[in-house]
């Protein structure tokens, strides 16, 4: 059941309470002042409340603004103001506190582009909610059982943080019984007596644990009830102390309250055995690793991963030193890791996409982008530029704020991993493959109110499909959910990946915007070596022209062309010339492409060299590509004798063939056939006479 | 370590490289290390193949080279090491656990890698990417049989090796050292992408006086050996005996058939090991002893150890194989035409009870003399199962040269068929 993360949904029923004030024509929706049913949660304008999301363990904070309905009555909203819980704020942003954060601290939310209208079914319940001054210290995390205080200190704009005016977080007068504790929504009355634990489950709590509480909780009630009968006192304590409880559909009309014979103790016991089952249940499933305190005690001997552990190289003992001369100069700009000032050549695509993106990005809606293109055409780049500026447009206020992500197929070790890696890089949190999922499809799916747009780099996408393809499914969904506001863009080699591997359901998600990068030309690669030298003169221009032409005519790879040049650069160094000159890059180019081949058989023994002649005699005289051991080496004895040379042994003679098969001359079968091997010729025998006449 | 890398580790270092050098690019030596410098000195990442047939010198080129590069202090405190094998890291999750052990990354206790695979990568890729070109310090990767390394499942290490290479991360050198000549066509195009082409190819063409050079430098004592006199002495006689009209021809048999170190080396090991007090030389027989030994035929001697039915079943089937062009046979078969020679020639031979030599037939295939014909089913009776001869027949004719007391029935029998 480890796998089951699914909660027992909740379902509550908000009435109003009272007559609305006012009537808004226009909108044909009422406001009212108070609703929800009484003598269960009541919700009133000003109060602070939870709100359901992604994550259980930390439903959205807000305070209620104004509470409205449409004529109907069916559909019944608040309009709220946000607050930010720690694990809403990017963890890089996070680092702007300059403090740790408290567990149960929040942040008065100021940023705008944020949905503030949410259906009163996804209030969970009223939360207390304190304003602290800036300089106040926060309350010891832990101080009971009613801990679901939460703190204000600072305000949130997605940007940084502010210190708050007090009276911006001041809630109304409280409750007419302010002792009560806030009591949970109301259960629907058809549900099962299970939904009464769970209703009340707002611990963070997996299915396993639920259902061995509800199982307890059902007992205990039983117990319960034969108690309550037998002493009518307690019960009228119960009833009376909690001001009214539930109505129990599932008991009998006799004892209709039995369950709240002591909710203070019930409760309590079950707190404790809930946080006991939590600690437990996370270190045995490792589905959720949080810096629970509690797992590498119940886990002794087992040393895991440092949850917050920052792996890293260490650093330089001596400084790294600085290009000395023009050449060495020129060779770090033309090192592919050198991050250009601009991206020449790719102007068009760069528009495409920055467009794409950015009306999303405003528009706060999703959608897929899929880019292909041949290694080395600056696909990633290009993106990664097109962020870059976008992050600034950001900053500047030209666009709303986004989050950018991003994952790549070929750095993970499993197609699921892509689930793992972007919930880590959108919420922080570790979590197995099934688990990221399930969470992400939540995320992403349900109308959860506040969002900023996500962008979703997928790099080499064509690693991520799996037979289901159902990450790659996924991937295209998500982005077309309406309130997921997400934009994916994926990068693969090849332009007809979608026709290929993605059928049906997977295709016809693909809406998509599709764009192609061409390999360069040779005038794009000059461009873009010229570029990057950016006015350091290390090249004749011929010499570049070379490269560019040579590298168009084989592949259109910026990268191969920046490798030649920056070889060229050593030849040159070598053999101290100043410019990089024609004679350079053609002895860089020679070096990077020739086959090794010819050099290969020259160097040969000349046994090895007599074999080879001896296996393409045999070809000719068997009319095949192909022939055992056997028949060459005898060929081989009568070559031998030709010559002059002493004739080889077999075993030798297999030696000698294992070395030119080792070597990738000859194609050989396993070894272990002895004679019985065949042989074939990795080269063409032209190839192989050419050598050995030139010899 | 073996004793060829103990022998080569006093020689001088020019020495050591000029072995290796060779005509194709001009300083393989020189490029390899001007190469590691700048990756150790100014943090840039690079990529290179050594490629050359096994016994060419490849691994020893880079360990001379990083030894004369340890010598300057700049590269030798700050340049960290990984060294993997394809033949021991089998898979990516091995070859990412070794990594992490050997860079001693916070998920190592002692010796032990914690963690899955995914997060050994996550992990990995994580502290590469945190490093950059002027603060970290700088990793050379030397990847030893790198073909092996193109066969793990989506060249994921590779890939990320190579992405690492080419990124503005943690400066690091990948060195792949293989001996495929065509390593560079197992790499997937995203890979291959990546790398930067750069190849060092070690083939060496020798001529037979440059051969005969290098053996008398590495039997050559040198010059600061304790003993002077005796050096003298023994540097005497390997001239004397390097100009041995018999050690000639050996050492010329021998480069003909083979210029690889690893051969040359294994020829004079075994001269060397009869070397005593009471004998201080290497003389020229046991040089040809030595040669007779790297240059016998294995199975020959496999032939040698079989009794004399099963010598006679071996020619039986060498007369099937003429008889019927290499096609296959079964025990009944032989065991006809082994029949067929005790009726028509022999006197030394009687027959055998059927299970006797059902027995020795079994035993040929224990041997790996013969080998069931691929595809045969197992199901089908022992007798009847088709089987090949592993022999050539010079094998089997060299075989009954030297057997001890061969019947000269058989031998003539085992002639006979070359009318």
């Amino acid at each position: 059941g480890m796998k089951s993360f699914g909660r027992l949904r909740v379902r509550r029923f908000y009435t109003w309470r009272g007559n609305p004030l006012s009537s808004n024509r226009k909108l044909r929706t009422h406001e009212y002042e108070v609703d929800g049913l009484p003598r269960t949660t009541v919700i009133r304008t000003g109060q602070h409340i939870l709100i359901e999301g992604d994550d259980d363990d930390n439903p959205f904070a807000a305070k209620v603004v104004r509470l409205f309905g449409d004529e109907s009555g069916q559909q019944k909203k608040a309009v709220v103001q946000w607050y930010v819980r720690v694990s809403e704020v990017p963890p890089s942003k996070l680092k702007l506190l300059g403090r740790d954060p408290h567990p149960r601290e929040i942040f008065f939310y100021q940023g705008g582009n944020c949905d503030d209208e949410v259906n009163a079914e996804s209030i969970i319940r009223p939360v207390q909610v304190k304003h602290l001054d800036a300089d106040a210290s926060f309350p010891p995390s832990d101080d009971g059982d009613d801990d679901e205080t939460l703190y204000v200190k600072l305000a949130w704009d997605s940007k940084v943080f502010r210190i708050l005016d007090s009276a911006l977080v001041a809630s109304p007068p409280r409750h007419p019984n302010p002792s009560l504790p806030p009591s949970p929504p109301r259960s629907p009355p058809a549900a099962t007596p299970a939904s009464r634990t769970s209703s009340r489950c707002t611990l963070p709590t997996p299915d396993p644990t639920v259902l061995r509480r509800a199982a307890l909780g059902e007992v205990r009630r039983s117990r319960a009830a034969a108690s309550a009968g037998k002493n009518p006192a307690a019960m009228e304590r119960g009833r009376g102390g909690r001001g009214g409880g539930e109505e129990e559909p599932g008991v009998l009309s006799g004892v209709p309250h039995a369950s709240f014979l002591d909710p203070n103790a019930e409760e309590d016991s079950e707190e404790g055995e809930g946080r006991r089952g939590d600690g437990s249940w996370k270190t045995l499933a490792g589905g959720i690793l949080t810096s629970s305190p509690l797992s590498p005690q119940n886990a002794p001997g087992t040393p895991r991963t440092p949850r917050n552990a920052t792996p890293s190289i260490p650093s330089r003992s001596l400084p790294a030193r600085r290009p000395a001369n023009v050449l060495e100069e020129a060779r770090t700009r033309l090192h592919v890791s050198s991050v250009p000032e601009s991206l020449p050549c790719r102007e068009q695509e760069f528009q495409d996409i920055y467009s794409f993106v950015e009306s999303k990005i405003t528009d706060g809606t999703g959608g897929c982008m899929y880019i292909s293109g041949v290694p080395g055409t600056g696909k990633t780049a290009t993106v990664h530029e097109v962020m870059r500026c976008l992050q600034h447009a950001a900053d500047t206020d030209e666009i709303p704020p986004f989050h950018f992500i991003e994952i790549n197929g070929m750095k993970m070790t499993d197609p699921h991993q892509a689930y793992v890696q972007i919930l880590q890089k959108l919420t922080g949190q570790k979590a197995t493959a099934d688990h990221a999922a399930a969470l992400l499809e939540k995320r992403f799916s349900n109308p959860a109110p506040r969002k900023e747009t996500t962008v979703l780099l997928v790099d080499e996408l064509d690693l991520l499909w799996t037979r289901k393809q159902n990450v790659m499914y996924n991937l295209f969904n998500w982005p077309t959910c309406r309130h997921a506001r997400l934009v994916v863009l994926t990068i693969a080699n090849t332009m007809d990946l979608p026709e290929r591997v993605m059928i049906n359901r997977v295709a016809s998600r693909l809406g998509l915007t599709r764009m192609s990068f061409q390999p360069y030309t040779f005038r794009q690669l000059q461009q873009i070596i010229t570029s990057r030298l950016n006015k350091v003169k290390a090249f004749e221009e011929d010499a570049l022209q070379l490269v560019s032409r040579k590298v168009a005519a084989l592949s259109g790879d910026a990268r191969r062309c920046l490798d030649i040049c920056r070889r060229a650069t050593e030849i040159c160094e070598l053999s101290a010339a100043g410019l990089v000159g024609m004679s350079h890059v053609m002895e860089a180019l020679d070096e990077m492409f020739s086959s090794a081949y010819i050099t290969a058989i020259k160097c040969a023994s000349t046994q090895e060299q007599l074999f080879l002649r001896a296996v393409i005699a045999e070809f000719r005289r068997l009319g095949l590509e192909e022939a055992t051991f056997q028949q060459v080496f005898v060929q081989h004895q009568a070559l031998c004798r030709v010559e002059g040379l002493q004739p080889v042994g077999v075993s030798e003679g297999l030696a000698m063939c294992q070395r030119l098969g080792g070597c990738r001359l000859l194609l050989l079968e396993s070894s272990r056939l002895g004679v019985l091997q065949r042989v074939r010729l990795n080269v063409s025998q032209d190839d192989v006479l050419y050598a050995l006449k030139a010899d | 370590m073996s004793k060829r890398k103990l022998k080569n580790a006093h020689l001088p270092i020019g020495e050591c490289v000029s072995q290796v050098l060779s005509p194709v690019s001009p300083c393989p030596c020189r490029h390899l290390e001007e190469l590691l410098k700048r990756t150790a000195v100014h943090g840039e990442s690079n990529s290179v193949l050594i490629v050359g047939p096994r016994g060419a010198g490849k691994t020893t080129l880079l360990r001379c080279v990083l030894r004369e590069l340890s010598k300057e202090t700049e590269v030798q405190k700050n340049l960290l090491q990984v060294h993997l094998n394809g033949l021991l890291q089998t898979d990516d999750r091995v070859a990412l656990k070794e990594i992490t052990r050997q860079l001693h990354l916070e998920n190592v206790v002692g010796d032990k890698v914690f963690g899955s695979f995914a997060e050994n990568l996550a992990f990995l890729l994580e502290a590469l990417k945190k490093g950059d070109r002027s603060s970290s310090r700088p990793v050379l990767f030397v990847l030893d049989e790198f073909d092996l390394f193109a066969h793990h499942k989506n060249q994921t290490l590779l890939y990320n090796l190579f992405d690492v290479s080419q990124a503005a991360q943690t400066p690091i050198a990948v060195v792949g050292i293989s001996c495929r000549l065509d390593v560079l066509e197992l790499l997937e195009k995203r890979v291959k992408s990546r790398f930067s082409h750069r190849q060092i190819h070690l083939l060496s063409s020798l001529t037979f006086p440059q051969y005969l050079d290098r053996v008398r430098a590495q039997l050559r004592l040198p010059d600061d050996f304790p003993d002077g006199s005796f050096a003298e002495e023994w540097n005497a006689s390997v001239k004397s005996l390097c100009e041995d009209g018999s050690v000639d021809e050996v050492l010329r048999r021998h480069f003909h058939s083979s210029t690889d170190f690893r051969s040359m080396h294994a020829l004079l090991m075994l001269c060397l090991s009869r070397v005593s007090v009471a004998k201080p030389a290497i003389r020229p027989a046991d040089l040809l002893d030595a040669s007779r030994l790297c240059s016998a035929d294995t199975k020959v001697n496999m032939l040698r150890g079989l009794s004399v039915l099963e010598l006679c079943l071996i020619i039986a089937m060498k007369h099937l194989n003429d008889v019927y062009r290499g096609e296959p046979f079964n025990l009944q078969m032989v065991h006809n035409e082994f029949k067929k020679f005790l009726q028509r020639k022999s006197n030394s031979m009687y027959n055998f009870e059927h299970p006797v030599v059902m027995k020795a037939f079994e035993h040929l295939q224990q041997l790996e003399l013969i080998r069931p014909v691929d595809g045969s089913s197992a199901k089908t009776q022992r007798e009847y199962q088709l089987m090949r001869l592993m022999l050539d027949h010079s094998q089997i004719m060299e075989a009954l040269q030297k057997y001890p007391q061969c019947p000269t029935d058989i031998k003539q029998w085992a002639a006979s068929a070359f009318a």
